[in-house]
């Protein structure tokens, strides 16, 4: 097994689409146009990652942990960066633009390659995973992260849960101890939940699309949140990565006028496996 | 240069008897400093265990600030230690023989400012306890380090330098071991018995011994430069802007012997004057360090300004922010400062009598150092505060901490430099006998020379009296 | 069987000057007599003439310093390649290169330089005879500022070298048995 394996990673050494072979490729989709900013994937996240609640004090000296986080940007009058002043937006009843962000899960991710003890490191699944027993905490990757997603454990958060509320936890994925980083999974207990399930049904390479839904998708009240396979030509996912233009593997995409799909920060070259929908405004009122 | 040959005249047994007294009792001032610096180091243990115990989140670092001054005083460190190489080796190799009085503490500096440096990346880690982790060893699991990492080439690089440096102090110091053994009782005997490795000045030890030392410095050289630019590897190997930078290696390097020299001068001046070595480190000595760190202060200003002027130039989005935060943002007060303090101050060296005097270059050599240190804080800090993600600038202060330890690292180090001062000798004994025999010889060859001269001269005359 | 006693004759003189001096009559009176074994010169500094005098020394150190710089970068290069194997066999790595070359050749520098060190101290105390113990001749005045001259002579030849030490104002002679 393990020859096999080192084999297969010689034979295919420097291929840009390493695992193209492989039968899954997460990916999300996110219509910003849907988006309200409710925060009800945020809320799902928290229940189902076993993400600390570290409180008031904390959030503001920045040690939040939310692994998805709705990002607030106001309207800019004639593009002045004057976030802070009152009159920061000429319509402010028309509220901000939200943006959801969690892990995108990039194929070039920026901080797998500098974790001195290999504690991230690339799934098949594409998925950027994080050992959380192999995690040192020399937050390197915090720092290489362009998204900022990663989230480090600077206190022991889960002694302050209260006493019944520890009945709470999730019991499929563990609690995270201070001194380490974690983030987004795209909820890999339930992949490998449906994973299971797939193998038991008698198709193991496929996992039918809609029959797993991560936590902050389930939540979404305007479903604004897709998720999916995205080698499954015929997943919801893949269709709207198709007809909004979007391609792995290139980073100049496709951006005429009536195009809403983009990647956030996406001449980085980090090859993110969530594409965002631009939200249509009607600016000329 | 007349003023080179005044030490051509002090006696050998003298050298000995001025080293071996600074080995000897010290005077209370010694005592005062030593019991500050094991109080200060004493704090930074509490606040070592504080945060071990609650977490890193006490030292006030967050999310995007997950390196803070951790980092720098890690970068400033490391700077530090190339001062000793620089001086012992690089000058060793160019046979620039001033380095001889002053090259033993400056190489001592570098040992124990990489034993303070390499305290950083252990404190800042998340979980301490699991640091072994990234030594490469077999295990069970057969999970290996990420030699892709730049962590791990710090890894390698400090633990090159520190055995080397370590090796190389030692080595250099064996016949001067030698001369406190044959002068040495009690526990000190023992110790230097132990150390000079019954080292007798025999011919071959003599002969193996300075091709070994020229071998280690030829070394040295290139070590130094590797373990700084694989420092600013850290920076610029990752994609933050105005930390993937191309010139950061270079200019790391030359910010560290700048900061180098400058600590050089701050010893100098402290150890001229605490064992009174007037007689060694000489006005001359100070004078030619100083003009070598004019040098290399101008060598670093020119690394800086280009970088600005790359960043400015390229219209990069993301950098330029990060530039005008440094400018004009919350961290302006540090840039502003350090501009002052590195890039201003070193001017004042250019008057003869600044770099003549030691009260001045003394306070210059602490602003420079000043303004060195403020350098490394806003490498680390501004860019993390202005990042690719706007939604997540943040501005944060190093918290209590984060400070305790940062002055308990600068008594760690004066407190390990103040107990080897104690112990071994801080001057290099013979190297400043073989100064002074080269020196005599060189005169007394011109005297020969005048001599001859002043005999053709008398033979011209009388001819042309004839 | 019983070692042979080495019969010595250590002499300190003041300057350096004299002792070559001494070291040249002696390598008269050698050609002429065959008397002197093996000429040692303790000095307080180095004196890079002495080979001229004394001979070459024969110290290949930076031979040790070669192989060991060598041996240092060939072995971290395949710890670092060995270990990205082993990794291999446990973590997928996404095509990423499975030798990445220029950290390995950070690592490979690195490794040189370390081992060059030590291969060269070790050199060192081979070729400088270290550690040994002190002489019982052995004189403080050598590390101060005088020189040593140590000879190893028969005791029937003695007289001779002890009359070019003379010569030469040696302001100590002594006779060591060993």
């Amino acid at each position: 097994m393990a020859l096999k394996r080192m084999l297969e990673n010689w034979s295919r050494l420097r291929q840009r689409d390493y695992y193209k072979d492989a039968p899954y490729l997460w990916g999300l989709t996110i219509d910003l146009n849907k988006c309200i900013g409710c925060g009800a994937c945020v809320a799902a996240c928290y229940a189902e990652n076993n993400v600390p609640v570290v409180g008031k004090e904390h959030c503001g000296r920045g040690h939040s942990m939310h692994w998805m986080r709705i990002e607030r940007y106001w309207d800019e009058p004639d593009g002045k960066a004057d976030i802070g002043q009152q009159d920061a937006s000429d319509f402010p009843e028309r509220g901000a633009h939200y943006i959801p962000m969690m892990c995108q899960q990039c194929n070039h991710a920026p901080c797998e390659p500098v974790c001195p003890v290999a504690a991230t490191y690339h799934s098949p699944d594409g998925l950027n995973t994080q050992v959380y027993n192999r995690c040192i905490g020399s937050r390197y990757c915090g720092n290489n992260c362009p998204y900022k997603v990663r989230y480090f454990n600077f206190f022991n958060f889960w002694k302050d849960l209260p006493h019944p509320l520890e009945m709470q936890l999730n019991p499929d994925l563990t609690v995270r101890d201070k001194g380490i980083m974690e983030k987004c999974t795209f909820c890999v207990q339930r992949i490998r939940d449906a994973k299971d399930q797939a193998n038991d049904e008698g198709h193991p390479e496929h996992v039918e699309d809609g029959s797993m839904q991560t936590a902050c998708q389930q939540s979404c009240p305007t479903d604004a949140i897709v998720f999916g396979n995205l080698r499954d030509p015929k997943s919801q996912v893949s269709r709207l990565w198709e007809q909004h233009h979007v391609v792995l593997n290139r980073h100049e995409q496709d951006k005429s006028d009536d195009i809403r799909g983009y990647r956030v920060l996406e001449e980085l070259n980090v090859e993110p496996c969530v594409m965002y929908l631009d939200r249509v405004r009607d600016v000329e009122v | 240069m007349e003023h080179q040959d005044t030490m051509k005249d002090v006696a050998w047994a003298k050298i000995n008897a001025d080293v071996l007294r600074s080995l000897e009792k010290p005077r209370r001032i010694f005592w005062i400093v030593l019991a500050v610096c094991a109080l200060l180091v004493l704090s930074g243990v509490v606040a070592e265990i504080y945060q071990y115990r609650e977490g890193m989140g006490v030292a006030l670092m967050n999310r995007p600030h997950y390196w803070q001054l951790y980092i720098s005083n890690f970068v400033f460190w490391i700077g530090m230690s190339h001062s000793g190489t620089l001086l012992s080796a690089i000058l060793l190799l160019t046979k620039a023989d001033w380095r001889k009085p002053i090259y033993r503490f400056a190489e001592a500096m570098t040992l124990f400012s990489i034993l303070t440096a390499a305290i950083y990346p252990i404190i800042h880690l998340g979980r301490v306890w699991n640091l072994y982790w990234i030594l490469p060893y077999p295990d069970a699991r057969t999970i290996w380090p990420n030699f892709r990492s730049p962590l791990l080439w710090d890894a390698a690089a400090i633990t090159a330098y520190a055995t080397s440096s370590a090796l190389f102090l030692y080595i250099g110091m064996i016949p001067d071991l030698a001369i406190c053994r044959d002068n040495a009782k009690g526990w000190r005997k023992k110790l230097y018995t132990a150390l000079s490795m019954g080292w007798m000045g025999r011919a071959r030890e003599w002969m193996a011994f300075r091709k070994t030392y020229i071998l280690m410095a030829c070394f040295l050289v290139p070590l130094a430069v590797s373990v700084h630019s694989i420092v600013a590897s850290d920076f610029a190997m990752s994609i933050m802007p105005d930390w993937h930078i191309t010139s950061f290696p270079l200019y790391f390097v030359a910010g560290a012997l700048y900061s180098g020299c400058a600590a050089i001068i701050t010893l100098f001046v402290m150890l001229r004057h605490i064992f009174k070595f007037e007689a060694y480190m000489t006005t001359e000595i100070l004078d030619k360090t100083a003009k070598l760190t004019f040098a290399i202060a101008m060598a670093w200003n020119y690394l800086n300004l280009s970088e600005y002027a790359s960043i400015w130039y390229s219209n990069d989005m993301y950098e330029k922010e990060v530039l005008l935060a440094k400018f004009f943002g919350p961290y302006a007060v540090i840039v502003w400062t350090m501009l002052l303090c590195a890039t201003v101050a070193p001017f004042a060296m250019v008057f003869k009598k600044v770099r003549h005097s030691m009260w001045s270059m003394f306070i210059l050599s602490l602003v420079l150092q000043l303004g060195m240190w403020l350098e490394r804080f806003q490498i680390v800090s501004p860019p993390l505060a202005s990042n690719h993600e706007p939604w997540t600038w943040a501005v944060v202060w190093p918290g209590a901490v984060q400070l305790i330890i940062t002055l308990a690292s600068f008594g760690w180090f004066t407190m390990l430099f103040l107990i080897f001062c104690k112990i071994f000798p801080s001057v290099s004994m013979y190297e400043v006998k073989e100064m002074v025999f080269h020196r005599r010889k060189a005169s007394s060859r011109a005297r020969l020379e005048d001599l001859s001269a002043i005999k053709e001269e008398v033979a011209r005359a009388e001819e042309g009296l004839q | 069987m019983r070692r042979r006693k080495k019969h010595l004759l250590f002499g300190i003189f003041e300057d350096f000057d004299s002792a070559r001096d001494v070291v040249s009559s002696l390598k008269v009176l050698d050609l002429k007599e065959m008397v002197v074994d093996n000429i040692e010169l303790y000095s307080p500094i180095e004196h890079p003439e002495v080979e001229e005098i004394l001979g070459d020394f024969h110290q290949p150190i930076q031979r040790f310093t070669l192989f060991g710089a060598l041996s240092g970068a060939i072995g971290a290069f395949l710890l670092a390649a060995a270990a990205a194997q082993a990794m291999f066999t446990v973590q997928p790595q996404g095509g990423k290169p499975v030798i990445p070359l220029p950290p390995n050749i950070v690592i490979a520098y690195e490794g040189a330089i370390l081992i060059g060190v030590l291969a060269t101290i070790a050199a060192f105390f081979i070729y400088a005879g270290l550690p040994r113990r002190l002489h019982k001749h052995y004189d403080n005045k050598v590390s101060i500022d005088q020189i040593g001259i140590e000879v190893q002579v028969l005791p029937e030849n003695m007289h001779l070298v002890r009359a070019v030490f003379d010569s030469h104002q040696a302001t100590e002679i002594r006779e060591v048995v060993q």
